[in-house]
C-alpha cells in the first residue's frame, strides 16, 4: 500500500510543470471531481458554480490568472488577502483538480456584463446601499463593510442577496465545523422599563448580547436584565426588486461589488 | 561537605515525605471510592464521569473562581481530561505535548514534547485526550500511531511501540484505558480508509498482547457484510476510551464509521463491526458480543461515544446495563452481559429513521439514502452528540447528554481510494437555512424521557461532569464554563474562558480543597471556592 502512495506523490517530483500533464485525462477528471468536492466545494459549490464565498469556476474567468501554472499556484499557495487558502495537496491531486475545472469551463469566457463605475454611483446614490454599508471608509456601519466583498462573495451570491435578502441563499454551504456567522441578524431587545432597541447583532451568547442600533450606537446587555429579546426573522436589508433596480442596474452594482478586492481607502498600495 | 550519614538521613526524610503518586490496578477498580484522585479518562471504569466530591455544591457554587491556569502555548482544540493522582496532575495537549503539574498551584513539574512528523494525515486536529496510568507509568496514544509509556515522575520515555503506519492514515487521539496489566487503545483514521483495530499492550514492556480487528478479514465472522475486498479499507476506527466491567471481565469499546463514510456503493452490506459497541474479553481480546447501532452508515455517524455502564433495577431486579448516547440521535439501553437490546429513543432531532425496531435495527426513512445532489438529514455528520462525554449521577438518577441540533446536506459520489488520503465518498455541509444550536439535556436512563434542558445558542462540543454536590458542569461554544443544578437544569454559575470549549470537565481534591477543571483554547483552568 505504501508503495502506491509513494508512487502517486513522486509522479511529478521531477519539478513543477507549467502545463497540466493530466489535461483531458478522463480518469484524472474523475479523480479531480471527487477531490474538488472534498477540498473546494465548501466555497465554490458542489458543482463549481460558485458558493457563498468562492466564485463560479465554470465561466472561464480567472481573477488571478488562467494558465495552468496560474491555477496550480492559486490552488497550492492560495491568494493572500482573500479567503482562498493554501492547500496541502500533492502535485498529482492539484493537476487532477485543474483537469476537472477545465472540463467544466468554456473555450471563451462569457461576458457577465455590468459596468462598475455605474454600479458605484448607484451604490453611493440612488440605491442607498451606502446608508448601511461602508466601502473604503465611506458609508454606514450597520451592515457589513463591503471593501473586500469581491474576495468573499461570488457574483451569483451577491445577485441573489440583493434581490431576495431573506431567501435561502442557494447553493450556500457552511463548514460543518465552523461557528455560525453573525453578520446579518436583526434583533429587538426590550429593556425592563419597556424601551425597545432594534439593531444588528454583533455578538451573542447564552448570557449576554451585543448589538448596534439603527443610530449606529453600540449596546451590550446581560440577558437576565432584559425583559425580552426578539430575534427578527427578516433581514434589515430591503429586497431590491426589479421595480427598484432593473436587470442592467443590478448587473452594474454586482460588477462594482465584484471588483472590490480590499484595497485601502488610499487606493491600491 | 555533608557526611555520608547526614546525606543518608536526609534522603530518608525526603522519601518519607514524598507523595506516593502511583496507581495500582486495584485502585483503578475502586476509583469511584477515592474521589480525591481522577484515575481514568472518565474518572473510573464505568464511564459515568461522576464524582462523589461535594465541597462545591448548589449553595456555594456562586463562589467558584479560578484557582490557577496553565498555558500550554499551543492552540487549537484542547480536548484533554487530566488525571490527578495524589496531588499531581498529568495531562496531554495539542501536538502530543504532555505535562505534570502541582494540582494545587498549576506549577509545572515536567513537560514532554513528542517530535511528531511534519505531515500526518489526521482529520480533526492534532488533538490528544489524555493519559492512562498504572504504577509509576503514564500511557499516551500518540498521533503518529505509537503507544508510549512515560515515567510519571520525570516524563522520560520508558517504552515506545509503533502500532501502525501513520502515513496510511492510522493515528491515535484517545486516552488509553488500563485494564489489569494491559494498556488498551483504539485507532483513529476513519476518514482515510484504514482497517480499524483495538490493541492491548503489556504495561510493563510495551509488547502487544492482542489485537481485535474491528473489520473482520476473510473467513472471519462478519466479513460477508462487506462487498469484495472493501473490508481492507473499511474504517471502523475506535477512537474514544472504552469502559470495563471487572466482574464480567469485559471491555466495552465503541467503533466508528465505515469508509468511505458517505458513499455506500463500494461497501454494500451492514459493514461489521462499524458503528458498534463491542464486548471484548479483557484477557484475550476475543469478541463476546456486539451491537450495531447504524448499519451501512452513510452519514459519518461514528458510534465511538462512551459506553456507559449503569447498575440499575429493571422490574425491581438489579441489572447490568450499558447506556449509549449515540451520534445518530438515539439513546440506547442494552444489557451489558450479553448485548440484549432493551430500547432506543431519540434525544435530539432525528429525520433519518422512523424508529429503532425491536431487533435494534433502525427503520429507515427515504431521506436516509444519500445521492449526488445531496439530502438534508438530521442529525448532521457531527452527530446529535459526539466525543464529548455524557455523565450519569446516581444522586439524581439522571443522564446528562450534550446534544447538538445541527443538520447537514449529505452528498455521495464514488471516490477512488489512495492510501493515506481522505477517503470520504463526497462531503457534507451544513445548509444555511438554520443556525445550529444545542442543549445540555437530562434524561431518565430507564425511559429516555427528557427531564430538563438548557439550550445553547450554538451546537456544543463540551462534555459533562456530575458531582455529589448536586451539580453538572459543562461548557459552550461561546467559551463559557457553566455549573448547573443537576436536578433542575438551572444555571447557577458561569465563567468566560475566552475560547470555545472542546473538553469534558473533571474534578479532584487536594489538601482538603475541591477543584473543577476545564481546558479551553491553550489554557487549562482549575477552579475552587473563594472565601
Amino acid at each position: 500500500m505504501l508503495s502506491g502512495l509513494a508512487k502517486r506523490n513522486s509522479f511529478f517530483a521531477a519539478g513543477q510543470q507549467t502545463n497540466n500533464p493530466l489535461a483531458g485525462d478522463p480518469k484524472a477528471i474523475q479523480e479531480g471531481a471527487s477531490q474538488f468536492r472534498i477540498d473546494c466545494a465548501l466555497c465554490h459549490g458542489l458543482d463549481a458554480h460558485g458558493g457563498n464565498r468562492g466564485p463560479n469556476l465554470t465561466r472561464g474567468i480567472w481573477a488571478h490568472g488562467g494558465t495552468d501554472a496560474d491555477l496550480f499556484r492559486t490552488i497550492s499557495v492560495g491568494i493572500p488577502g482573500t479567503l482562498m487558502p493554501a492547500n496541502d495537496l500533492s502535485e498529482a491531486e492539484t493537476w487532477e483538480i485543474i483537469a476537472y475545472l477545465r472540463s467544466l469551463t468554456p473555450e471563451k469566457p462569457k461576458d457577465t456584463g455590468g459596468e462598475p463605475t455605474i454600479g458605484e454611483k448607484l451604490f453611493f446614490g440612488d440605491a442607498n446601499c451606502s446608508l448601511c454599508h461602508m466601502v473604503h471608509g465611506k458609508g454606514g456601519r450597520l451592515g457589513p463593510d463591503l471593501s473586500s466583498i469581491g474576495n468573499r462573495r461570488s457574483p451569483e451570491f451577491l445577485t441573489q442577496k440583493l434581490r431576495e435578502p431573506n431567501a435561502s441563499l442557494s447553493p450556500t454551504l457552511m463548514d460543518s465545523g465552523k461557528e455560525w456567522p453573525y453578520d446579518a441578524q436583526a434583533v429587538t431587545v426590550v429593556t425592563q422599563d419597556g424601551q425597545r432597541i432594534q439593531g444588528m447583532i454583533r455578538n451573542e451568547d447564552s448570557f449576554t448580547i451585543q448589538l448596534m442600533d439603527l443610530g449606529e450606537n453600540l449596546h451590550s446587555y446581560i440577558k437576565s436584565e432584559l425583559r425580552s429579546i426578539i430575534h427578527e426573522e427578516k433581514s434589515l436589508m430591503p429586497p431590491y426588486g426589479k421595480d427598484v433596480l432593473d436587470e442592467a442596474q443590478l448587473r452594474d452594482i454586482v460588477a462594482y461589488l465584484d471588483q472590490l478586492r480590499g484595497e485601502s481607502a488610499r487606493g491600491k498600495d | 561537605m555533608l557526611s555520608r550519614s547526614i546525606l543518608l538521613a536526609l534522603l530518608i526524610v525526603l522519601r518519607t515525605s514524598e507523595v506516593a503518586a502511583q496507581t495500582s490496578y486495584d485502585q483503578i477498580v475502586h476509583a469511584a471510592e477515592n474521589p480525591d484522585n481522577w484515575a481514568t479518562y472518565s474518572g473510573d471504569y464505568s464511564g459515568r464521569r461522576y464524582s462523589e466530591l461535594k465541597q462545591i455544591d448548589t449553595n456555594n457554587v456562586s463562589r467558584l473562581a479560578p484557582a490557577w491556569a496553565f498555558q500550554t502555548q499551543t492552540s487549537g482544540k484542547f480536548e484533554t481530561t487530566p488525571l490527578v493522582i495524589d496531588g499531581i496532575m498529568y495531562f496531554t495537549g495539542l501536538d502530543d505535548h504532555a505535562y505534570a503539574v502541582d494540582a494545587r498551584t498549576g506549577r509545572a513539574i515536567w513537560r514532554y514534547e513528542r517530535e511528531l512528523p511534519t505531515r500526518i494525515p489526521a482529520c480533526c486536529g492534532h488533538v490528544n485526550r489524555g493519559f492512562a496510568t498504572l504504577g509509576n507509568k503514564l500511557f499516551m496514544a500518540a498521533l503518529d500511531a505509537h503507544v508510549v509509556a512515560l515515567d510519571s515522575k520525570t516524563g522520560n520515555v520508558l517504552w515506545d511501540e509503533q502500532a501502525a503506519d501513520y502515513k496510511l492514515g492510522y493515528t491515535f487521539t484517545l486516552a488509553p484505558l488500563v485494564v489489569k496489566d494491559k494498556v488498551i487503545v483504539g485507532v483513529s483514521g476513519g476518514e482515510y480508509g484504514i482497517r480499524g483495530f483495538i490493541d492491548a499492550y503489556d504495561a510493563e514492556t510495551g509488547k502487544r498482547l492482542w489485537r481485535f480487528n474491528t473489520v473482520p478479514g476473510p473467513h472471519e465472522a462478519g466479513n460477508d457484510s462487506w462487498t469484495s475486498d472493501s473490508w481492507k479499507r473499511g474504517g471502523a476506527p475506535a477512537w474514544l476510551t472504552g469502559t470495563f466491567d471487572p466482574e464480567l471481565n469485559l471491555v466495552y469499546w465503541s467503533t466508528g464509521n465505515p469508509s468511505p463514510s458517505d458513499d455506500p456503493s463500494v461497501r454494500r452490506g451492514d459493514n461489521l463491526y462499524t458503528n458498534c459497541v463491542l464486548a471484548l474479553d479483557a484477557d484475550t481480546g476475543k469478541l463476546r458480543w456486539y451491537f450495531q447501532f447504524t448499519p451501512a452508515d452513510v452519514h459519518d455517524w461514528d458510534a465511538t461515544e462512551i459506553p456507559m455502564l449503569l447498575d440499575l433495577k429493571v422490574n425491581d431486579k438489579p441489572r447490568k446495563l450499558l447506556a449509549h448516547i449515540n451520534r445518530n440521535g438515539f439513546y440506547y439501553l442494552l444489557d451489558r452481559t450479553d448485548g440484549t437490546f432493551m430500547f432506543a429513543k431519540p434525544f435530539g432531532r432525528v429525520t433519518w429513521a422512523k424508529e429503532i425496531q425491536s431487533d435494534g435495527r433502525p427503520l429507515l426513512l427515504p431521506v436516509a439514502t444519500a445521492d449526488e445532489k445531496g439530502k438534508v438529514v438530521c442529525p448532521g455528520a457531527a452527530g446529535a452528540t459526539n466525543w464529548m462525554s455524557p455523565s450519569y449521577s446516581p444522586q439524581t438518577g439522571l443522564l446528562y447528554v450534550v446534544a447538538r441540533e445541527q443538520c447537514d446536506l449529505f452528498t455521495a459520489i464514488p471516490q477512488p481510494f489512495h492510501p493515506g488520503h481522505p477517503y470520504l465518498g463526497s462531503v457534507y455541509f451544513k445548509p444555511a437555512e438554520e443556525k445550529p444550536w444545542g442543549a445540555l439535556r437530562a434524561l431518565d436512563p430507564m425511559t429516555g424521557e427528557m427531564k430538563w434542558e438548557f439550550k445553547y445558542i450554538s451546537a456544543p462540543w463540551a462534555g459533562a461532569l456530575s458531582t455529589a454536590g448536586g451539580l453538572v458542569f459543562s461548557g459552550d461554544m461561546e467559551g463559557y464554563f457553566i455549573a448547573f443544578n443537576a436536578a433542575t437544569g438551572k444555571d447557577l454559575w458561569h465563567f468566560e474562558t475566552g475560547f470555545p470549549v472542546y473538553d469534558s470537565p473533571m474534578t479532584y481534591m487536594v489538601g482538603g480543597k475541591q477543584y473543577v477543571v476545564i481546558a479551553s483554547g491553550s489554557t487549562l483552568f482549575s477552579f475552587a471556592l473563594i472565601n
